[in-house]
């Protein structure tokens, strides 16, 4: 089966269906904030060079900072300890008495601020504080005191208390010239809390310097990412517009980038398109007219070619048999040319879109019933009817009988008998009742190549067979009325042989926006 | 169009990774670089402190004794009450100057027997000892300087037997006794006849 998708006008009344719900979806869809968007995109560009500038700026002030910070605090603590001791005078095996006093001269006089003294020395181990031995002081700063004999200081933090432990071996003078180690080494521990305030606070410094940096690149990415989506959003804005008819949309062109070249380029680009759009319609209305004004003309000297034809048939009988066969054949060429007319004159109608809907609230049974008895099919026992009674709804009785007429004259025609019409009301995928009008038959169906043209104007299923007995125009008009009622209609085989033409018009209770 | 989608979501994604790593990396240099105080590595700082050790190398005498540590130290005794260990006694002030001994005023051989004597009351407390045995005879130790400076010591006890930190005790001891600088070569011999020599070796720098 084809489905013939039903060609979107907009009509002479303008009811706004161009729209409806079609393009206010994707609409919707596209307004809503996107994760992705060129908006954050710019965003997160310009927060990365921010970060990356502001972050690695501070960190290395702030490492730079701290190191001669804490370089300063360990030269003065090293220099001063090695003065103090150098001051102080050792009996040589150290004894362990009095030793504490010299030990806690040293610690009280401790810069940049006090500090902890140990001695060792041998056996002895001793300090200014309470335990003997520091549990800060690590073996490599023993070691280098000890082994190598070299002043040195180690920085070791203890229960997240950063330490300051400087080791100093003491040499006494054997002569003017010659020194000799005595064995002992002191020790002096100090905890860096100053320096951790200070350390902290530039750390605190160095955020709190970042972190405006971040907040005023906020503002220029805004102010970029405004810049580009202004006229996108216009763009888009107008190329929708555009998509739904309105081909005078122009853009407002500001400034001279690339963006404003673009909105050059499409106001141009509409330009030409409405240009060429208009030239077609020009066009089309005038074949339209042409095509319109020649049945107009063709009518009146019809009408009175149908008068003559009807007095010449009643005094056929009296001719000789050629005469009569003659005028009779002109008679009915003459009668197919007023059907043809009038067929051409409806179809210039739904051209011009002049074709109105007079509807009205009727018994669909009631109606088909009617059409089969006007054309005096109502007891031709070709003809089989499955009508439900009951059936209402709002119809155009003039255009529903034109359709039902053709449907079935043309399965008459083409098909074979027996022809049943079929009524019944069903919900459509949407869920709205349809009113559904089947017309089958039996003849050999629609061949596969014909089904998608079908509904073209002058169509013939067969080739061969240029001439029938209709207008070539039948099955068009019925397409347009039914499309009239907002309806759908397909053609298609049956799977046993037999063509089924099938029409689905919404049951709607719509009047008021009709 | 749907195609396309698909492909700008894979470059999306390729992107938001390339951004990600972008922002580690932006993040990740200040954490790298390191908050607040960090541990250090032992930093050298000069060499030792000098200290006054009221050292009068013409009344006291250096004598070399075991720490715990397995070094030598150095201990300044007064010769004055070493008296006992010696045949001399030295008036203080009136200092006789031994001929064999030019460097310092105490004998060398009654330095040496000091150290033999081992260590002092307060020596020990600091927790000093010797590596040297104990030793009987006491008028055994004599000393020569050869016209080189190398001084030459005749011990009482077998020096092959000694281990490095008695050699080291006898030599640092009489290197000290003969020069300022301790800088000169010392061989021992022994009552066994085996003969040893070396240097001191204790000037700050150099490991000992």
């Amino acid at each position: 089966m084809i489905a013939l998708p039903r060609p979107r006008r907009t009509r002479g009344g303008g009811s706004g269906r161009a729209d409806g719900p079609g393009p206010a979806a994707p609409s919707r869809r596209r307004s809503r904030v996107r994760a992705f968007g060129l908006r954050t995109r710019l965003l997160a560009a310009f927060l990365l060079v921010a970060a990356v500038s502001a972050g690695t700026t501070s960190a290395l002030t702030y490492r730079e900072a701290r190191n001669a910070l804490l370089k300063t605090a360990q030269d003065t603590a090293v220099s001063t300890f090695r003065d103090q001791v150098e001051r102080t005078g050792w009996r040589l095996p150290v004894e362990e008495e009095g030793i504490e006093e010299i030990l806690r001269d040293l610690a009280r006089t401790g810069k940049p601020r006090p500090w902890v003294v140990f001695a060792e020395y041998g056996s002895v181990r001793a300090s200014s504080g309470e335990n003997p031995v520091s549990s800060v002081i690590t073996p490599e700063l023993r070691r280098a005191a000890t082994a190598h004999r070299y002043g040195s200081f180690e920085r070791v933090v203890k229960d997240g208390v950063p330490y300051l432990t400087i080791g100093m071996p003491t040499v006494f003078r054997t002569g003017p010239d010659s020194t000799l180690p005595t064995g002992l080494v002191l020790y002096a521990v100090m905890r860096m809390t100053d320096e951790q305030i200070n350390v902290d606070a530039l750390l605190v410094a160095a955020r709190n310097g970042a972190l405006p940096g971040l907040a005023v690149a906020l503002v220029p990415a805004l102010l970029a990412a405004r810049s580009v989506l202004r006229p996108v959003r216009e763009l888009r804005r107008a190329a929708r517009s555009m998509g739904s008819g309105r081909l005078d949309t122009r853009i407002p062109v500001r400034g001279s980038d690339e963006l404003a070249d673009l909105a050059d380029t499409f106001n141009e680009s509409a330009g030409q398109l409405e240009r060429s759009v208009s030239e077609l319609r020009e066009a089309e209305a005038r074949a339209r007219r042409f095509a319109s004004d020649v049945s107009h003309e063709l009518r009146t000297p019809l009408a009175g070619m149908l008068a003559v034809t009807e007095v010449l048939d009643q005094d056929a009988d009296r001719l000789d048999a050629d005469t009569a066969q003659a005028v009779r054949l002109v008679s009915a060429e003459t009668g197919k040319l007023a059907v043809l007319v009038e067929d051409l004159m409806e179809i210039s109608r739904f051209d011009a879109r002049a074709a109105e809907l007079n509807s009205d609230e009727i018994d669909v049974a009631e109606a088909i019933r009617k059409t089969l008895q006007t054309r005096h099919w109502a007891d031709d026992d070709r003809i089989r009817t499955e009508l439900p009674a009951g059936v209402r709804a709002r119809l155009d009785p003039r255009r529903f009988d034109v359709v039902v007429a053709n449907l079935v004259g043309n399965a008459l025609r083409h098909g074979g008998a027996p022809v049943t019409v079929h009524l019944r009301t069903e919900a459509s995928s949407s869920g709205t009742l349809v009113l559904v009008i089947e017309v089958t038959d039996r003849g050999p169906g629609i061949p596969a190549a014909a089904l998608p043209h079908i509904f073209d104007r002058f169509y013939k299923a067969d080739a061969a067979r240029t001439r029938s007995p209709g207008s070539g125009l039948g099955l068009a008009i019925t397409l347009e009325n039914v499309t009239l009622h907002d309806g759908t209609i397909r053609a298609g085989n049956l799977p046993g042989g037999g063509a089924v033409f099938t029409v689905e018009i919404p049951l709607r209770a719509e009047e008021a926006s009709r | 169009m749907r195609r396309t989608g698909w492909r700008g979501a894979e470059m999306r994604r390729t992107g938001w990774r390339g951004l990600a790593t972008a922002v580690v990396a932006a993040v990740g240099v200040p954490l790298v670089g390191g908050c607040g105080i960090q541990d250090s590595d032992v930093v050298e700082a000069g060499g030792p402190a000098t200290v006054e050790a009221f050292l009068n190398r013409d009344a006291d005498m250096l004598l070399f004794f075991r720490s715990p540590d397995g070094g030598v130290s150095a201990v300044i005794r007064e010769a004055r009450p070493s008296a006992g260990f010696g045949d001399e006694y030295i008036e203080p002030g009136a200092v006789t100057r031994d001929p064999s001994g030019p460097a310092g005023p105490a004998p060398t051989e009654k330095v040496v027997l000091a150290l033999l004597a081992g260590p002092g009351e307060a020596d020990r407390a600091a927790g000093l000892t010797t590596a040297l045995p104990a030793v009987r005879a006491k008028e055994a130790v004599q000393v020569e300087v050869s016209s080189d400076g190398g001084v030459t010591a005749r011990l009482p006890l077998a020096v092959q037997g000694l281990d490095a930190t008695a050699v080291r005790q006898l030599t640092c001891t009489i290197a000290y006794n003969q020069a300022e600088d301790g800088r000169g070569v010392v061989t021992l011999r022994g009552q066994d006849g085996a003969e040893r020599s070396g240097s001191c070796g204790l000037t700050p720098g150099s490991p000992g």
